[in-house]
């Protein structure tokens, strides 16, 4: 074998047997979300657990965190794991994602000796709980969000354990999807495992294995020479999740990144505890989301292993809503990756400021309907389960607007919603309208891309709706001193009224639904990416020609005008550009001794005068934008007059909005957007 | 006036416009090749033919392969469109279900590319259909005349007509369609479930936009051709290669231009069929490796996979295609190094020019035909065809920035460790076609043409383990062949089914006997008399609660159900691992494929004398360098055998016979070849 080209070719081989994983997935899969969304990854991992290959259009949300999952089984069987022996995870405290990613690890041996696994996370369609599809805004402990599966060998040397899988699976709803889901997964496990057997053949197994640490080694080599180039410092970055679906106070997220000449340390110390609703991760998933993001900016190009991950440290005490412990429930670990992802990409872009990005809808925006299945007979009788997870617009960045409706950058390809004419079909609903949604998108030099609208007609009664989404109280954010992305919202119309169908927004769980009723969702627009008034007048009139930006909107916020014939006036405009900039209210930052957090808020002190310009009273939500900042830093209003006008803020803060004292940022309510 | 004896098989390229003769009195073929003429395809069409220099009038019947859907997309030179849709669903076109479809992973900076119609020109009717068939709401026609209105104001040049749920009751589509059509005089018009009646919305619409967007370039350029050619006196009738593999009238390919993507590749596939079973090798993939990209094809008992969920660009198709797989490495692709130090091989090409080093027109950076005139797999010392001679030194020049970075000086094993590169990603490609459709490749016989074919089919066979490779006669000149011998090919679906426990198999022959009808007459409109019309069903089939389909055959002879959950069970274990045979399978839709046979060549062999087919030996590297017999194809005799290393020249291609093959020249004058260790 010529050595000159053999490493690619081996890597050419292991990334085809993941993408024929991922054909053998979709096209014998029995739920929806896995053939029509697509929401399962396949990947090969080492026999201690590192991350070898994953596909092109694989998530790195599943697959990123199958290290842990396999180190846990490792540790757990140790020497004891043999042919023909698979195993199963979902536990979220061990390195599982949420209940309802289930993964089977299928072990590869060469000489008698484990070499690798064969991975597979599959999305199930629902895992028993609390409600139907089991995620759910507003459960307590994790029991209410399925069976939870520590590190099990479910078949032990070729013999099925047929006893708790019956278990398992009967616990779930329609339990013949479930079996055939399991299948699928066997199936696509056992033919991969077959292909990999014959690569050990083919290059011979210990060369191969050799070739697979070359290959990591060279992507640490190419993710440490790149890291190097990031000017050494500390950064920091703020966040927040609404709430944990229980109680009203908002999820703090913190993240103090440190380059140290070829290494990141990424340490979210400091967060919020854990909480009792669905917004908690386990361990796995930080270095999941730094590693995505340290990725996409870095080095995109080249095919992900493990060797990216190792020039990372991640210090994230457990206890936080970030690191979570039993019984904190986690369904809502996309909720957690994300805001994870957004403190690393604002942080991040302290650094490298021609990469920022704003920010997104969240995470996955999960959104499930069920109910009485009508007019089908036999065994898919029972209930129907209409799953669907709206994307949103994506965010804008230092060279292009962001893009409508679409998986963004730290997302596997997915669908997210179904074919109207498949859901009709299959579920007592009619879709009565699916589009863009008008002024969503972050206002910026960039703008976000919009959201978009569903309206899901009820057909039967009985049925429910459970939310579990995010960014539907504090909206995406804009970064280097763009606006907002509008916020998430999910409401139901009942005979021509908009109902709440939760105290939460966001987070809803089994709301009652009639004959009927409209399911409305609506995503948020992507952030948007530097100032308004300096994005082009010809590209604002082809936003409002397209109907993706309103006229008042687009004189408010971009101070474009319009003659008669719709087109741009420019004097009007630039008399206009000069009133909006002048009218901003901006304040320059003098340094407190401390970060003020009440409770888990930021706290901005305004004066009554400010705050009267503002339109603000106390509590509400506001951000200071910095025009040559990161992210927007968010915040309460605390109205107190300390005499003087500058904004008092603690190191944390200053340090976020990436100023110095004496900067003066620009002062925007929140809570009075137009969405 | 003379008798008609020509049949005529012509491949437009993006380089070259490829042109075959066979004369059926003389019993021979013809070939010539002329530059394409990028916008003016029929010209090189015309200049082709008259370099055969036979009698216009003699033509009996022409089929031509076409790149103008596809160039017209890529360039973004179709129609200016309009959509008319379901009230609410402006935007399904736009954002579709919310996928990239392009990649963008880790991407921040990814942008999707821009729809087809714009967001003003897609405008809104209210009406609406179940997913039963039932009107739910009428076609509103006040809104369908505004909208006209505003179509006219646009001065838009196509419409696409596509309704929520028209596949299964078009009513509404085809009243608006009809409305539009009375009013826009000469604009055409595509109706989403006319064109392919199948379930998604996003789908359909995507289809039928296509279509509508490439429908005027199209006509225009079909017309364009009509008028020439009859201008020239050739009167024969003219059909058009579609990407099903079956040949369609202009008049149809105007209307269906959205089926016409692969009327290039298609034409190799069909050609290779046609070798195959001269060959008798039923089961082969196919291998048309050319300048820029590879294509492979999959082809089972003789019969060419299809494909019904493709994309094309960015975009969603849902027209039935040959299921053929293109990458982006052909002779040109361009050899680079990797962020990691490794080597990559494309998509960039050299393309024409500057071409690769070798060819001295100023390339600079290395490719595969650089590489293999490294291993003296070409020749510098012989020029080529068109009088081009390799230059050496250039093709060393260019890879020597690689081989400083790799610190290595040998620049023979870097050229060959970068063919083993493409060579595994041109396997990749034949992966996909076969292990990912659940077939194994060394059930198959692989079947290397196209310009850079034969010179890296034995490879890519060694790869992936094949024991047999086929390199047919003319492998330059393949998909010409293979146009000529189109038969005429109608695809016709109806979204039919349930589960097979509660179907009737009377139910389901009624269905089928409809559609038979239906595939009949137009066959007949074609000018195919009954007799040589053949109709051919399947079923698109999966387990209840599955969502993808198999493809299983059907014959309406059938007494039961048994045979074909039988057939579909075993498809499925073999596919996917498993089969479900306690669980309900069904049908979710009848697919017929119309045929109408046309007079296709007799191919014959004149093989060559025993004396003059060695030409001369020269060394060529084969992991360590090798005295290599170089033979003239024309001249090899019918059953002469060789072993590799060998090489095979002929005008059109060179193939390279590494060690461990043995080459035979066969009955009807393919090179039939056998790896000596795998072969059993």
């Amino acid at each position: 074998m010529n050595e000159l080209g053999r490493l690619e070719l081996i890597r050419e081989s292991l990334v085809a047997v993941v993408n024929e994983m991922r054909a053998n997935v979709i096209r014998s899969s029995y739920s929806s979300i896995i053939y029509e969304g697509h929401d399962f990854s396949c990947g090969l991992v080492t026999a201690d657990g590192r991350l070898i290959a994953q596909g092109e259009a694989d998530n790195p949300i599943h697959i990123f965190a199958v290290p842990y999952s396999t180190a846990e089984i490792v540790k757990t069987f140790a020497d004891d794991i043999h042919k023909g022996d698979i195993f199963l995870h979902n536990d979220p405290y061990t390195g599982g994602t949420h209940l309802n990613d289930i993964l089977m690890l299928f072990p590869v041996f060469h000489d008698n000796k484990l070499a690798m696994f064969t991975a597979t996370r599959c999305h199930w369609g629902d895992v028993g709980g609390m409600t139907p599809g089991s995620l759910s805004g507003r459960v307590k402990e994790i029991y209410q969000e399925g069976m939870r599966i520590e590190p099990t060998r479910i078949c032990e040397r070729g013999r099925m354990n047929d006893a708790f899988l019956n278990l398992l699976i009967n616990n779930m709803r329609i339990s013949h999807e479930r079996r055939g889901d399991f299948n699928t997964m066997l199936g696509t496990s056992r033919k991969a495992a077959e292909q990999i057997e014959r690569l050990f053949k083919r290059f011979g197994g210990t060369a191969f294995l050799d070739a697979v640490e070359e290959l990591i080694a060279r992507s640490e080599a190419v993710a440490r020479q790149r890291i190097a180039m990031i000017p050494d410092g500390s950064y920091q970055a703020e966040g927040y999740l609404d709430s944990d679906g229980h109680n009203p106070e908002p999820l703090l997220g913190r993240l103090k990144l440190t380059v140290d000449g070829d290494k990141l340390i990424a340490d979210f110390s400091g967060s919020s505890p854990q909480t009792s609703g669905p917004t908690n991760v386990g361990p796995a998933m930080a270095l999941n989301a730094v590693a995505t993001v340290v990725k996409s900016y870095l080095d995109p190009e080249t095919p992900v292993n493990h060797g990216s991950f190792n020039p990372i440290e991640i210090i994230n005490p457990p206890g936080s809503f970030l690191n979570a412990t039993l019984p904190a429930p986690c369904g809502g670990m996309a909720e957690c990756r994300a805001i994870m992802a957004a403190l690393m990409v604002s942080a991040l872009g302290q650094a490298l400021p021609e990469k920022l990005v704003g920010d997104l809808k969240g995470g996955a925006n999960h959104v499930y309907m069920s109910g009485p299945q009508t007019g089908i007979v036999g065994d898919n009788a029972g209930i129907f389960l209409l799953y669907e997870y709206p994307a949103g617009g994506t965010g804008a960045t230092a060279a292009a607007d962001g893009n409508h409706v679409v998986r963004a950058f730290p997302e596997g390809d997915f669908n997210v919603v179904q074919a109207a004419e498949i859901a009709e079909m299959q579920c007592p609903v009619r879709i009565e309208h699916y589009g863009l949604r008008k002024d969503s998108a972050g206002d910026g030099e960039f703008r976000g891309g919009c959201g978009m609208r569903r309206d899901i007609r009820i057909l039967g009664d009985g049925a429910s709706l459970s939310v579990l989404g995010d960014h539907a109280i504090i909206p995406p954010f804009g970064v280097a001193g763009a606006h907002s992305g509008a916020k998430n919202r999910f409401t139901v119309i009942r005979d021509g009224e908009v109902i709440q169908p939760s105290p939460v927004p966001g987070k809803v769980g089994g709301f009652p639904l009639r004959k009927g009723d409209i399911v409305r969702l609506e995503s948020s627009g992507g952030g948007g990416y530097g100032d308004p008034l300096a994005r082009d007048p010809l590209r604002v009139e082809r936003d409002v020609h397209l109907g993706y930006l309103g006229k008042e909107r687009a004189k408010e916020r971009y101070g474009v005008v319009f003659d008669d014939h719709g087109a741009v006036d420019k004097t009007a405009t630039q008399a206009k550009r000069e009133r909006n900039h002048a009218n901003r209210l901006t304040l320059p930052i003098s340094l407190a001794k401390e970060d003020e957090i009440d409770g888990t808020r930021r706290r901005i002190t305004l004066s009554q005068a400010t705050a009267q310009i503002l339109g603000v009273s106390n509590g509400d939500l506001i951000e200071l934008c910095h025009l040559s900042g990161a992210a927007a830093l968010r915040g309460w209003v605390h109205i107190e007059d300390t005499g003087g006008d500058a904004l008092h803020l603690g190191p944390l803060g200053i340090s976020a909005l990436a100023a110095a004292p004496g900067d003066t940022v620009e002062l925007r309510a929140l809570n009075a957007r137009a969405s | 006036m003379s008798q008609t004896r020509y049949l005529i098989g012509v491949d437009v390229g993006g380089t070259f416009t490829d042109l075959l003769a066979y004369d059926e009195s003389e019993r021979r073929l013809l070939s010539a090749k002329v530059p394409s003429l990028p916008g003016e395809q029929w010209r090189g069409v015309l200049e082709a033919l008259k370099e055969l220099e036979i009698p216009f009038d003699t033509i009996r019947a022409f089929v031509h392969g076409t790149t103008i859907a596809t160039n017209a997309l890529l360039q973004r030179r179709g129609a200016k469109t309009a959509l008319v849709t379901t009230k609410g669903f402006r935007d399904v076109l736009e954002i579709g279900k919310g996928r990239r479809l392009t990649g963008g992973l880790f991407d921040a900076a990814w942008q999707r590319p821009e729809p087809l119609v714009p967001r003003d020109l897609r405008h809104e009717v209210s009406e609406r259909i179940e997913h039963t068939g039932g009107v739910l709401v009428a076609l509103d026609d006040t809104e369908l005349d505004e909208v006209l209105t505003t179509l006219r104001k646009q001065q838009i040049e196509a419409v696409a007509v596509a309704f929520v749920n028209s596949y299964v009751n078009p009513a509404n589509e085809k009243d608006a369609a009809a409305t539009l059509r009375q009013h826009l005089d000469g604009i055409p018009i595509t109706e989403s479930a006319a064109l392919i009646p199948e379930r998604g919305e996003f789908e359909r619409a995507s289809t039928a936009v296509l279509n509508a967007y490439l429908t005027p370039v199209m006509s225009n350029y079909l017309a364009m051709l009509a008028k020439e050619l009859s201008g020239q006196g050739i009167t024969a009738p003219v059909n058009i290669m579609g990407s099903n593999g079956g040949a369609m009238t202009l008049e149809i390919a105007a209307q269906r231009c959205a089926g016409t993507f692969l009327s290039g590749p298609v034409g190799g596939v069909s050609g290779a069929v046609r070798v195959a079973g001269l060959a008798q090798c039923p089961d082969i993939i196919t291998f048309d490796m050319g300048g820029t990209s590879t294509d492979v094809a999959l082809v089972h008992d003789l019969t060419p996979r299809m494909s019904h969920d493709n994309q094309i660009d960015a975009y969603p198709l849902r027209m039935p295609q040959l299921d053929i797989h293109t990458i982006g490495a052909g002779g040109g692709s361009i050899i680079w190094l990797g962020p990691d130090r490794t080597l990559q091989i494309g998509p960039q090409s050299a393309g024409a020019l500057p071409g690769p080093a070798c060819y001295g027109r100023g390339g600079t950076e290395p490719t595969i035909s650089d590489a293999n005139l490294l291993l003296g797999r070409l020749d510098s010392e012989r020029p080529l065809a068109g009088g081009l001679r390799l230059d050496k030194p250039a093709a060393e020049a260019a890879f020597k920035s690689i081989a400083d970075e790799l610190d290595t000086d040998d620049l023979v094993r870097l050229a060959d460790g970068a063919l083993a590169v493409a060579v595994a990603k041109m396997a990749g490609a034949v992966r996909e076609v076969s292990v990912h459709r659940g077939f194994d490749p060394r059930d198959f016989v692989l079947i290397g043409f196209g310009g850079a074919g034969p010179m890296h089919s034995f490879l890519v066979a060694e790869e992936l383990g094949m024991s047999k490779v086929l390199i047919p006669r003319f492998p330059g000149h393949l998909s010409a062949l293979g146009q000529m011998m189109a038969d005429l090919r109608r695809d016709l679906v109806k979204a039919w089914g349930g589960r097979l426990s509660q179907l009737k198999l009377a139910d389901l022959k009624r269905e089928a006997d409809a559609l038979r009808e239906e595939g009949s007459a137009l066959l007949t409109a074609d000018g195919i008399s009954l007799d040589r019309q053949r109709h051919e069903f399947t079923m698109d089939m999966r387990y209840s609660g599955q969502s993808f389909t198999l493809a299983i055959t059907w014959s309406p002879d059938d007494t039961d159900f048994a045979p074909l959950r039988q057939a579909f069970d075993a498809r499925h274990q073999e596919t996917f691992g498993y089969a479900d045979r306690s669980n309900d399978a069904e049908i979710v839709n009848i697919r017929l494929v119309s045929i109408g046979d046309v007079d296709k060549p007799v191919l014959e062999f004149k093989p060559g004398s025993s004396s003059d087919h060695l030409m001369r030996q020269r060394d060529v590297w084969f992991g360590g360098w090798k005295e290599t017999n170089i033979f003239t194809r024309a001249n090899l005799p019918l059953g002469f055998s060789f072993e590799g290393p060998a090489i095979v020249e002929e005008a059109g291609g060179t193939s390279i016979v590494p060690p461990g093959w043995t080459v035979t020249v066969d009955n009807s004058g393919e090179l039939l070849c056998r790896h000596t260790e795998y072969y059993s």
